[in-house]
């Protein structure tokens, strides 16, 4: 029997893309004056795929050989090169990203109650209700 | 992963916002300093240039990306995400040399030339408080950020209280 159900693990990949997440609209809004620099996004289908990658298994004659990973190949950061909001060369949409950074914070605070509610639960499960 | 990198970002970028702000107040406390630089004696196209005093030059600052460092490579390596990068960074301050010093007519200034014109500083307070204002608003911007950010570690923190 499992302690844990795949809710805790599943909110745990949520909670790290939305670190990433935080991480990218930070570095974005840092370089909002920077001539040239191309807003980075993540995608959460790519990050879905990288956390749950089945990982190909590389045909290894010699115990010693290194497993090689598939997730290198589909990076989860994401920037578009040809894109042009500022006349400097600076694709970051301020209005944008504030608005990711205000939408990221809720889905985090919705993630952790959630592990909260979850942890909560079997709480009472050990406890015999008491 | 690094939990305190996208603070680490934000306060980049906050000095950096900084670093601009002292600059344009540097060029507005000298719009009128006619003695910014003194030039010796030196031969411009085969013809002497006496020693003079040049009017204080505008300073701009030029922002780069600060690029992602080793271990975040590293990490991309490994597949724990992607790069992200390190913030932002001052490449270097640079002087205006594009814009000419603006020639005022005033006989009676110690600076001014046989005509009785004097060179001024080529500094436009309308454009150093348009900067002013964009310096401004993207410092609150990465306050925001950084409030955002102290919020969901604080909560982070609560979990399985």
């Amino acid at each position: 029997m499992r302690l844990f159900s795949n809710t805790v693990g599943t909110i745990e990949q949520a909670l790290d893309y939305s670190a990433l997440k935080q991480k990218v609209i930070s570095q974005n809004i840092a370089n909002v004056d920077t001539p040239n620099y191309k807003a980075k996004d993540v995608s959460f289908k790519k990050f879905l795929e990288e956390a749950n990658s089945s990982q190909v298994e590389a045909y290894r004659t010699d115990p010693k050989h290194f497993s090689f990973t598939s997730s290198s190949e589909s990076p989860a950061v994401i920037s578009q090169a040809n894109v042009r909001y500022n006349e400097n060369g600076n694709s970051v949409d301020v209005d944008k990203e504030m608005s990711d950074l205000a939408s990221n914070q809720i889905y985090f605070d919705a993630l952790t109650s959630q592990l909260n509610n979850q942890f909560s639960i079997l709480q009472a499960v050990i406890k015999g209700g008491k | 992963m690094n939990m305190f990198h996208s603070m680490n970002v934000t306060s980049s970028a906050l000095t950096a916002q900084r670093l601009r702000m002292d600059v344009i107040s540097s060029n507005m406390a000298n719009v009128d300093t006619t003695r910014g630089e003194y030039k010796k004696d030196e031969v411009v196209n085969g013809k002497l240039v006496k020693a003079h005093w040049e009017p204080y030059r505008r300073k701009t600052v030029e922002l780069a990306p600060k690029d992602a460092s080793f271990n975040s490579l590293l990490n991309t390596a490994m597949g724990n995400g992607g790069t992200i990068g390190d913030g932002v960074k001052v490449s270097r301050i640079k002087e205006d040399t594009t814009t000419p010093f603006k020639k005022v007519y005033d006989p009676s200034n110690p600076d001014a030339d046989k005509d009785g014109f004097v060179n001024m500083p080529n500094v436009d307070p309308l454009r150093e408080m348009v900067d002013l204002i964009s310096a401004t608003r993207s410092y609150e911007a990465n306050v925001t950020v950084f409030n955002s950010s102290k919020a969901m570690m604080m909560k982070s923190l609560e979990i399985g209280r």
